[in-house]
């Protein structure tokens, strides 16, 4: 950065600027720690962290930005892994965890407003003292927060009943990159900044919408393969569930390894369901076992299924034994990916683990982790990386697409959201941020940092297909 | 100072085992600093840093003066180490980070100056050892003939029950319920030192060891096989540091004084005469519940007294907040202090409580201060003073 331009900053900022070497490191990664090699590609030290603490801040920062052509990344709790809140090339990281503003539920109108950087769980203790609850949430309950998930475009537990988070969104604020602060009611302009990692602004408010707290109850069930799991997952719906999560045969393993468990190396899945009185379980029951025969499942040991559910958001928990691991997400369609499903499971020997959610009627995500068993060069790592790439962008062929585009997946939005969201979200960043201040490199894909005839998709595609 | 073997985790190892995953974000002081400096997913990043080999020598003061900053930021409340899903023992490797920075001539002053006074003087205020049982006149109890006797169970009064003015009545009430329970008791007057644990919390090993060794000679000395006190720091130096220094020579039962009455209780011993007619809430001490995982007997004891009306805190157990006064935050950052017990006093006046009962000198202090502050019509109490007024004395 300028030297002109830092002292623009600085002067503005003061104390709230850092740009100390340890700082500058710890915002140069996310939840997934790239292999070094990947700096070819990006540079995603920060020249400087900024932590605001209001609407009007963002606004300064924006318009100091314009005028120096300065990247503004976006973050919050840094816990995806797609690379969306660090640099593509350099720039000012802005921590939005500064951004407080007090809690506003309302009961009657079943909403609440709140400060895009509040922790999940953090907010659904607030609503649950009265009497209230989220639609839906994040499996890093305990760390994302809730400006972070919309601009990843998250799906989570309670998405299959209640929809992802945009669909609960009622108002947003959003500091736009010209400087302006615009509040956003219509869907249509709502969905613009779900899933658009921060290229559109930053987010300083949410109205959000709530529901009352009902208890929830689990079941389980395993499937045999992936044909009928994907039977399961269509059958299920008639059960009106509020999360349908599975596990596939390797993370099952890795489930009986941790805690000396005897489960079925098969699919295993645990529904969630909404209830509120001991009739209504027991009529669920019956109705659940005879949807799970019926798709030809197994019903799970009852033994096992609240353990499971009680070790939902901690699945992380179970790499910790590894020197490394890769992660990557996945949007897949429950019509037509069975075949799909299996080949991906049999990948690097088996090893690949996956646990799905159902998101809609017709879709669910999948998370897939790599445990890497001992410490390998950076080449291979990298090499790793583009493989299971690969694998994921072959899931077009079957309707698939990435789970977010961030920086990895820049260049994807239109297969993610479809090309009539597309264009609507090209033409509100060409208005709003001409220059392309807000978060370059992440949704569109951008050129090569040291050879800009080529785009960063072309280059990492090629690269991922080449294996 | 020196170390020991199993005292010591090996940084680098468990610091690889980290999934990132951002949930010991909780932290209280990191929530109120924001950086990610201070998250401790980003203290480990650092620890990294600055004990790798790999990094260029000129950058690790750089990354020392970031490093120890926040180390120093940490409450000790063990939040993070709670929730880590990869159960790496954090808590170790702050202590150890400490330790470095102590290494390295690092400590602030009023640190080193604590660090001193305790080494000094035994105590954590650096007053005359012979002040240690002043409590007793300020109590108007004599307590010579206890001092140093034979018995089997000690009471281990600590420094902040001894000579603070603020604490003067938890050791009289401690003491009060003992006599009325006819039970036999010691105490170690003057040769009582202090715990130790303001040292190891500074990262302080080799004095903090001279410390215990000589209380356990004394225990030793006076035939002495349960100990029990009404401070969760001296409680957690029992249970926890002085088996790991001392190994099987500590073979002593500890107790929390919520724990001693409740067995007088049911062995009925104790009986409850007052009614106490205020609503209460019991603020979950960081050393009781998370260090060492007590969490019912002070529920327990309460929810006994004759007409009580007790509610939990919105956040209690092993998920308490920290009331910000741990870890010796004070000396380093008292405004930090105030911002993270701001959040408590929150819930506190959400409980609507008349009385906040607490089982820790450092959040009782703390919570006074808070509530105070706010203007709440609340009464901060130990669990002792508690139980003092339900047995009638
Ligand atoms: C254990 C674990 C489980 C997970 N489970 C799920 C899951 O179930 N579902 C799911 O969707 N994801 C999941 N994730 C990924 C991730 O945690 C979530 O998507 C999360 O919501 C991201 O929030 P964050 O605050 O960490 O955002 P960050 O990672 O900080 O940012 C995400 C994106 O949003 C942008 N951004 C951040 N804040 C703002 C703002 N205020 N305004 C505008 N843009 C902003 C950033 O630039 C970035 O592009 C999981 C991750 C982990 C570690
Ligand atoms: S012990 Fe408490 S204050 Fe210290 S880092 Fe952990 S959570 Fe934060
Ligand atoms: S909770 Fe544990 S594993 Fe997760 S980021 Fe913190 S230290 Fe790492």
């Amino acid at each position: 950065m300028k030297k002109k331009t830092r002292t623009k900053f600085v002067r503005y900022l003061g104390k709230q600027m850092k740009e100390d070497f340890s700082a500058l490191q710890i915002y140069s990664r996310d939840m997934s720690k790239l292999p070094n090699l990947t700096k070819l590609l990006f540079n995603s030290t920060p020249d400087g962290i900024i932590l605001p603490r209001n609407a009007e801040d963002i606004q300064r920062i924006y318009n100091l930005a314009t005028e120096t052509r300065t990247p503004i990344i976006p973050r919050s709790g840094g816990t995806t892994g797609f690379g969306g809140s660090i640099p593509y090339n350099k720039g000012l990281v802005i921590d939005c965890k500064g951004l407080d503003r007090e809690l506003l539920i309302e009961p009657i109108d079943q909403t609440v407003t709140t400060s895009p950087s509040i922790i999940f769980s953090e907010l659904q203790k607030k609503l649950k003292l009265q009497g209230f609850s989220l639609c839906s949430y994040p499996s890093s309950y305990y760390s994302a927060t809730v400006g972070g998930w919309i601009s990843h475009g998250g799906h989570g537990i309670g998405s299959i009943k209640y929809g992802s988070v945009v669909d609960q969104i009622v108002e947003i604020q959003v500091v736009l990159p010209n400087g302006e602060i615009h509040s956003f009611y219509e869907k249509e302009n709502i969905s613009l900044f779900f899933g658009s990692n921060g290229t559109l602004g930053i987010i300083t408010e949410i109205k959000l919408k709530i529901k009352f707290d009902i208890p929830l109850k689990q079941f389980g069930c395993t499937f045999d393969s992936p044909v009928e799991l994907m039977k399961g997952l269509k059958e299920l719906q008639e059960v009106d569930p509020f999360s349908v999560w599975f596990l596939n045969p390797s993370q099952v393993s890795a489930f009986n390894d941790s805690f000396g468990y005897n489960l079925p190396r098969s699919y295993v899945a645990i529904i969630s369901k909404e209830i509120s009185y001991d009739e209504e379980e027991l009529a669920f029951s019956v109705n659940f076992n005879n949807t799970i025969r019926k798709a030809g499942g197994q019903i799970l040991d009852k033994r096992y299924i609240t353990d499971i559910w009680d070790f939902r958001f901690k699945t992380f928990a179970l790499l910790k034994e590894y020197p490394d691991f890769l992660i990557s997400e996945v949007i897949l369609p429950i019509e037509t990916s069975a075949k799909y499903l299996r080949k991906l499971t049999g990948l690097f020997e088996g090893s690949l683990r996956a646990e799905g959610e159902l998101i809609s009627n017709t879709h669910y995500s999948l998370l897939l982790y790599l445990p890497i068993k001992e410490p390998i060069s950076d080449f291979k790592k990298t090499l790793l990386m583009l493989k299971i790439n690969k694998h994921i962008l072959k899931s077009k062929k079957i309707g698939g697409f990435p789970y977010s585009t961030g920086l990895w997946f820049a260049g994807y939005y239109s297969q993610i959201y479809g090309k009539e969201m597309y264009k609507h979200y090209k033409n509100f960043k060409k208005k709003i941020d001409p220059k392309n201040i807000s978060n370059p490199g992440k949704v569109c894909s951008p050129k090569m940092r040291f050879f800009p005839l080529l785009k960063l998709k072309f280059v990492i595609r090629m690269a991922s297909e080449l294996l | 100072m020196s170390s020991s073997n199993e005292w010591q985790v090996d940084i680098l190892d468990a610091v690889q085992q980290c999934v990132y995953c951002g949930y010991c974000g909780i932290c209280p002081t990191f929530r109120e600093l924001k950086w990610e400096t201070y998250h401790p997913r980003g203290i480990l990043d650092q620890i990294k840093m600055y004990f790798e080999d790999t990094t260029k020598e000129e950058l690790k003061g750089d990354i020392s003066k970031s490093l120890f900053d926040s180390i120093f930021a940490c409450t000790m409340c063990k939040a993070c180490e709670n929730i880590c899903i990869a159960d790496i023992p954090l808590l170790k490797i702050w202590e150890q980070v400490r330790q470095e920075s102590f290494k390295r001539g690092r400590w602030n002053p009023a640190l080193l100056s604590l660090y001193n006074k305790v080494k000094n003087t035994q105590n954590i205020f650096g007053l005359p050892k012979d002040e240690r049982v002043s409590w007793a006149d300020l109590s108007n109890m004599v307590m010579t003939k206890r001092t140093q006797r034979k018995a089997s169970l000690a009471y281990f009064v600590g420094c902040q029950a001894s000579y603070s003015g603020k604490m003067e009545g938890v050791a009289a009430s401690v003491v009060k319920i003992l006599r009325k329970a006819r039970v036999d008791f010691t105490i170690l007057g003057d040769e009582e030192w202090c715990c130790g644990s303001p040292v190891f919390l500074a990262g302080g090993y080799s004095v903090g060891k001279s410390f215990a060794k000589h209380n356990l000679d004394q225990f030793k000395k006076l035939g002495v096989k349960r100990i029990v006190t009404a401070c969760a720091g001296c409680y957690r130096a029992f249970k926890i540091v002085y088996p790991r220094i001392l190994g099987d020579k500590w073979d002593l039962e500890v107790l929390h004084i919520s724990e001693l009455v409740a067995e007088l209780l049911e062995q009925k011993k104790l009986k409850y005469k007052k009614t106490i007619k205020e609503k209460i809430t019991f603020k979950d001490p960081c050393e009781l519940v998370r260090h060492c995982g007590l969490i019912e007997p002070p529920r327990e004891i309460i929810e006994m007294i004759p007409g009580v009306r007790y509610e939990d805190l919105p956040s209690n157990r092993e998920e308490a907040l920290c009331c910000g006064g741990g870890g010796l935050l004070k000396l380093n950052d008292a405004d930090l202090v105030r911002q993270v017990n701001s959040r408590l006093i929150e819930e506190i006046e959400y409980s609507e409580a008349e009385i906040v009962v607490n089982g820790c000198p450092t959040c009782l202090d703390t919570i006074q201060q808070g509530v105070k502050k706010k203007g709440l019509d609340v009464e901060v109490i130990d669990i002792a003073e508690l139980i003092k007024r339900a047995i009638g004395e």
